[in-house]
């Protein structure tokens, strides 16, 4: 979608909850809520924050004269603009340069974000021709799928050399969880999701009750609030990928391969896993236990495939090393320490 | 899926308990009775499928079934508490059985050809099931057994407001079969009323806006994840009556050896009509083909939203005419010869005498399964025809030609191939694997080679009637035919089998037997073999890959010579491990333990080198290929060709301490392959075959030191060995696909020249004006640093003299021309001894015969069989191929600097001053 097609819906592509009969000025996000109460959705327990996010974000290679063959995005600019049009700019909580992985974007149950991709590779080079978001879990239409059309039949979803592309994503309920977004276009159909073009999206619940309890004792659903930091950890075929993020201030940051976690003592952290590559991590952080999502068991590791997600919140009571046991990433040293003090 | 967790107690009770339910609460029907008799048939293209002969159920519902066998098999609807009674007719040759974990009752041995076996089915648990044969799953035989609630509650659905809704079967608009095998998705349809339509391979599943879709993903084999774009649905998991927003996934782990997934969405819901893309998300998968579309209609736009079948086993494919796509299998095996074999291979190679090839119109597919192999590999074009990969095929072929993937994996391959023309397959880890299609447009005389073929390294636009391209063909031929290997005990000249048959050229039409005859021979008569004048040192412990024998069912043994009266000394096969495709070889430092590769495996083997005996079997890592101690402390080195990095074991130690990577974390895997190491042991050098580099990396702290490109430029040129001068001044690496000595500094990895050897090599029309190294592989330097000698499987054994590294000599070699390495001569000198993958002798060269240091008299000095007689002493029966396979091979006493100085006395024994002493 083009940037003069920003905003436009295709008709039906949407449903009816967010889609309002006729052209409008309105924005968005206070048809949210007016179609939440005029719907009279009682199962919530507050009122859809409905804010919207304009983001602006980068593709482009790391370290272009190192010859890494590694490529990353990353956050130009973030604003938030909430119901009633006031704005926060969050762009200086990001990483000015781009990282693994890319920057997270936070979210909460009833926003939209509204992210244009520009493109910074060599245009010269084919196979960099295109580069994409495509994102999980949340709601988009088929503008905003981020894959060519050779895979959807409509259009090329990329940002080119020439020309940006304009995503949009809608937090919608039953979207609360952890997500990744990656490139599906560069070099091929499939994306070049596995040389670093990755990130996380947390969509947070409205209700700022957090899915997990924390150490998976039964305690109830933790606050958003009381989380201090949220660690981001794709867990590639060769290395883990670190970002931290603050929550006392939003800022984050990229903390690289194999990462050591720092956590205050008897502060409460999240950790978000997402698996990305072709191996199938067996990821441990011994001396801890959480639940197991769906079940009643305490786990304190779990074997998961190619970007699916695990989410967990623990108490940082002492400090552990954290690790994938799978054969041959034991024998790369793919562990980290998570130290609390 | 469900997990036997009770014991028998349970399951007692289970059933008490059920029937006790069924007792109280009337609205629950009786339990139904089923009685279901199934055949298990062999399909056009060679591959098995189930067929559903006849259902009949007590309750009098039962499916509407396709009337042929299909793949995923009929897909088995019952109750909670049914009473199922399957009767399994095994119409194929092979034996077949019928397992569903979780749901048959005991084990029941499969049935032999011809015969009929009963199972009856524990329905206590609602779910849905695979059911398959243990052996053949990977081909086809696997279908779905869905035991669903007796009131017909199924998954509930997470609607676009978020709602998770209750769902009831009765509300389905469709149900869809997924199975994810190999790298493909193998579909069925099950509509409102209960039809099954067989959707085949990676189809468009079609649905209209909102409605209700119950998928059934199900996995054997390989494990999976499957991801459905812009849908979202409950984590099994969890209990859907109480699921929360934790619970909701839209990507899940299909676990090996067999998984199974279900759960219902509302097509659309949130996110609107469009092509929704479903797909395995391992990225070799997703490389590999193994995706598919979701078409979401709008309610409004008068299209059905019919689904659309993929290709299929009962398509049109050669010799099966059909107005459906077809497909042809190849099964990836560690099979010599057949390593790509055609599912229909035993019937086609009469005719094609190779089970690699195989022919298809244009629109069919070419699908791979990696079902009989212990290896990680790759499926990697190595030619096609060039229009199918030009950048703007109108068809959007170039989206999947030239197919590949980033690395090696386990799992298949599936692709579309629409361009007339000629395709062969390849693994870049195993690069003499190969699998080759026609693609035969209907409307010309012979087969369709097409007009020009593009080749991975580079070239393109190459005629099909070149000799560069009727070459590759020869070379094809020779190596997926066992019985068109050389054969130095056979009294009849070698003749090699082509098919006879006309096929269109840029020339027009030519028969292709008369042309490679006519261009490469044929019924050439072999020279005798004759051992070398003078006696080696020592023993050579050579690889002969191939040779199988009775007491396992992999390939693969070492042969044994004694060179000082150049008698074969013993075979080792190991059968107790069922050794799989020994590859390289290497000893300790004090020549008590030779340490194996089992290049198709995840094991390096230790032996014993006075027995012959097995000492331990540890695992290593996917497709180990090369082997070298450094010098300085005995640690091993073994490079981990299907991965990304070389594995170290400490001297005296039998487990791996770590894996040093061959790459910066993130970046493409290198893949080394045939490493070395420097004299002082300080430095480890790798052929990186999947980045097209040699790296050097410092021994110590595993750090790279530099990773130097290789082949000019040139994309793929595969450096797949090492050489090192004795003082490690120089490194040479040879490029398997770009047919170069790339010399590089030993010590920071400048490139210091690019040796080009088939310069004298005219592809077009084939003239040779001097010496050529076509497909160079093994590269040793001579301990003495004065010659490198280049084993070059186009059948050349090619002299560089390392002082002005130019070409000196090009001797014959044999077909497959692949090992070299260097051993102690008697009296002083040395020995290059060769060996090649499709003949059954070691080549014994002498770089400088009068020690003059003028290499111009490189020479043949002698040959030695690989068959051993019947007083050979030997640890299995030799049931085949006898003597082939010769790849790795490592003299001992190991003369090379650095390792020399290192012998027991016993070793160094039969040694001269300066062989002790090479550098000085």
């Amino acid at each position: 979608m083009k940037s003069e097609l920003e905003y436009e819906f295709q008709p039906g592509s949407c449903q009816a909850l967010y889609m309002p009969k006729h052209p409008t000025k309105l924005k968005l996000a206070s048809w949210l809520i007016l179609a939440t109460m005029l719907m009279g959705l009682g199962g919530m327990t507050s009122v859809l924050a409905g804010n919207t996010h304009q983001i602006k974000m980068v593709a482009e290679e790391v370290d272009p004269t190192g010859n890494l063959g590694l490529f990353a995005y990353r956050m130009m600019q973030h604003q938030v603009v909430d119901s009633n049009g006031n704005t926060v700019d969050l762009s200086g909580n990001y990483s000015t340069v781009a990282t693994i992985p890319g920057p997270t974007i936070v979210m909460t149950e009833g926003d939209v974000a509204e992210i244009e991709l520009m493109h910074q590779f060599n245009p010269d080079n084919p196979k960099q021709e295109h580069v994409s978001l495509h994102v999980h879990g949340v709601h988009y239409d088929k503008e905003s799928d981020g894959t060519l059309k050779y895979i959807n039949l409509y259009k090329d979803e990329s940002a080119t050399p020439v020309l940006s592309y304009n995503y949009r994503w809608i937090a919608a309920p039953g979207t609360t969880g952890t997500w990744a977004y990656h490139d599906h276009n560069m070099n091929s159909h499939n994306g070049a999701e596995d040389r670093g073009l990755f990130g996380a999206l947390i969509v947070n619940p409205a209700s700022g009750l957090l899915l997990q309890d924390i150490n998976g004792t039964g305690s109830g659903n933790a606050l958003l609030s009381q989380i201090q930091k949220e660690f981001v950890l794709y867990i590639g075929d060769d290395a883990f990928w670190g970002m931290e993020i603050n929550n006392a201030n939003g800022v984050q940051t990229a903390l690289g391969a194999n990462p050591n976690l720092n956590a205050q003592l008897n502060s409460d952290i999240r950790i978000h896993l997402i698996a990305l590559g072709t191996n199938f991590p067996q990821f441990e952080l011994p001396s801890y236990t959480w639940i197991d999502p769906g079940t009643r068991r305490r786990i304190s590791a779990k074997t998961i495939g190619p970007l699916e997600k695990h989410v967990f919140a623990i108490n940082a009571s002492q400090s552990a090393s954290y690790l994938d046991t799978a054969f041959s990433s034991k024998l790369l040293g793919m562990k980290g320490q998570l130290i609390v003090d | 899926m469900s997990t036997s967790i009770y014991g028998k107690k349970m399951k007692k009770f289970s059933i008490t308990f059920i029937s006790m339910a069924l007792w109280l609460f009337s609205s629950i029907a009786w339990a139904a009775t089923h009685t279901i008799s199934i055949s298990a048939v062999q399909l056009p293209n060679g591959q098995y499928g189930y067929k559903l002969n006849n259902h009949t159920s007590s309750d009098g519902v039962v499916p509407n079934y396709p009337a042929e066998a299909v793949i995923p098999g009929p897909t088995l609807f019952v109750k909670q508490g049914d009473i199922v009674n399957i009767q399994l007719r095994n119409e194929t040759n092979i034996k077949v059985g019928f397992n569903a974990p979780g749901l048959t009752n005991g084990v029941v041995a499969p049935a032999n050809p011809g015969q009929s076996k009963s199972y009856t089915l524990n329905t206590q648990q609602t779910g849905t099931y695979p059911y398959f044969d243990d052996k053949s799953q990977l081909l086809g035989l696997f279908g779905a057994i869905v035991v669903d609630d007796a009131n017909g509650q199924v998954q509930s659905f997470v609607d676009g407001d978020g709602k998770i809704t209750a769902v009831n079967r009765a509300q389905l608009d469709k149900e869809f079969v997924m199975f994810m095998v190999g790298s493909t998705f193998w579909g069925a349809e099950i509509s409102r009323d209960g039809t099954q339509k067989p959707l085949w391979t990676n189809p468009t599943l079609g649905a209209v806006m909102n409605n209700l879709v119950r998928f059934h993903v199900l996995s054997v084999g390989m494990a999976h994840t499957f991801h459905l774009h812009a849908h979202r649905w409950i984590n099994p998991a969890a209990n859907p009556n109480t699921a929360t927003a934790e619970d909701i996934i839209d990507v899940h782990l299909m676990k090996n050896p067999h998984d199974s997934h279900v759960f219902t969405i509302k097509a659309g819901t949130g996110v609107g009509p469009g092509v929704w893309q479903y797909h395995c998300h391992l990225v070799s998968h997703m490389e590999s083909g193994m995706n598919g579309k979701f078409l979401v209609v709008a309610a409004d736009s008068g299209d059905p939203g019919n689904s659309i079948a993929g290709a299929s086993p009962s398509g049109a494919i050669f010799l099966n005419p059909s107005d459906d796509p077809g497909l042809v299998t190849f099964i990836i095996s560690d099979e010599p010869g057949s390593w790509f074999r055609s599912a229909r291979g035993d019937a086609l190679s009469p005719v094609t005498f190779t089970k690699s090839l195989e022919v298809i119109p244009p629109g069919s597919s070419v699908h791979f399964v990696m079902s009989d192999t212990h290896g990680v590999h790759t499926i990697t074009s190595l030619l096609w025809p060039s229009e199918a990969g030009n950048n703007n095929h109108p068809g959007g072929d170039h989206f999947m030609i030239p197919f590949d993937q980033t690395k090696a994996y386990r799992g298949g391959g599936i692709v579309q191939l629409n361009v007339p023309g000629l395709y062969v397959f390849t693994c870049k880890v195993h690069p003499y694997m190969f699998g080759a299609v026609i693609v035969d447009s209907p409307g010309t005389t012979g087969l369709d080679l097409g007009n020009t073929i593009d080749l991975v390294s580079g070239i393109k636009n190459l005629p099909t009637s070149s000799d560069l391209a009727t070459r590759l063909l020869r070379t094809f031929f020779v190596a997926t035919t066992q019985g068109n290997w050389q054969d130095y005990t056979a009294a009849t000249p070698w003749h090699v089998n082509y098919p006879n048959v006309p096929v269109e050229t840029n020339l027009g039409t030519l028969n292709l037997k008369d042309v490679l005859e006519a261009r490469y021979g044929q019924d050439i008569t072999l020279s005798a073999v004759t051992a070398p004048a003078t006696p080696g040192v020592g023993e050579v412990w050579i690889n002969t890959q191939f040779e199988k024998t009775a007491g396992k069912t992999k390939p693969g043994t070492i042969t044994v010579l004694d060179t000082t009266n150049w008698t074969l000394k013993r075979k080792i096969a190991l059968p107790e491990i069922n050794m799989n495709n020994p590859h390289n070889i290497w000893p300790n430092r004090d020549h008590t333990v030779m340490y194996q590769t089992q290049w198709f495996d995840t094991k390096l083997t230790l032996i014993d080198q006075r027995t012959g005996k097995l000492i331990k079997n540890i695992q290593v890592g996917d497709t180990p290929s090369h082997v070298v101690t450094l010098p300085n402390s005995d640690d091993l080195t073994v490079a981990i060709n299907g991965e990304n990095g070389v594995v170290i074991i400490p001297a005296g130690t039998t487990e791996v301490n770590y894996m040093m990577p061959t790459q910066h974390q993130g970046q493409v895997p290198a893949n080394p392959h045939g490493h070395w190491v420097s004299a002082d042991g300080s430095r480890i050098i790798t052929p990186n075959i999947n980045t097209s580099d040699a790296g050097i990396y410092n021994a110590d702290t595993g750090q790279i030191v530099s990773r130097t490109q290789t082949g000019n430029g040139a994309p793929g040129p595969h450096p797949i060995a090492i050489g090192m001068m004795p003082d490690s001044s120089k490194i040479y690496a040879s490029n398997l696909l770009h047919h170069s000595l790339s010399v590089l500094d030993g010590n920071n990895g400048a490139l210091l020249k690019t040796i080009n050897l088939i310069e004298n090599y005219n592809p077009i029309t084939g003239d040779i004006t001097g010496p050529v190294g076509v497909l160079p592989i093994q590269t040793p330097v001579s301990p003495d640093g004065k010659a490198v000698v280049l084993a070059a499987t186009g059948g050349q054994i090619v002299v560089v003299d390392t002082k002005t590294d130019s070409i000196v000599k090009m001797l014959a070699c044999d077909p497959g021309c692949h090992g070299a390495n260097f051993g102690a001569k008697q009296g002083g000198g040395y020995y290059a001894y060769v060996t090649s993958k499709f003949s059954n002798r070691l080549i014994v060269v002498d770089v400088d015969p009068n020690n003059d240091g003028d290499l111009s008299d490189a020479d043949i000095v002698g040959s030695i069989s690989m068959v051993a007689g019947s007083s050979v002493a030997k640890d299995d029966t030799i049931s085949s191929l006898a003597g082939y396979g010769g790849q790795g091979l490592v003299a001992l006493p190991n003369v090379y600097n650095g390792w020399v100085q290192n012998l027991t006395s016993e070793w160094a024994s039969g040694l001269t001053n300066s062989q002790r002493n090479p550098i000085q």
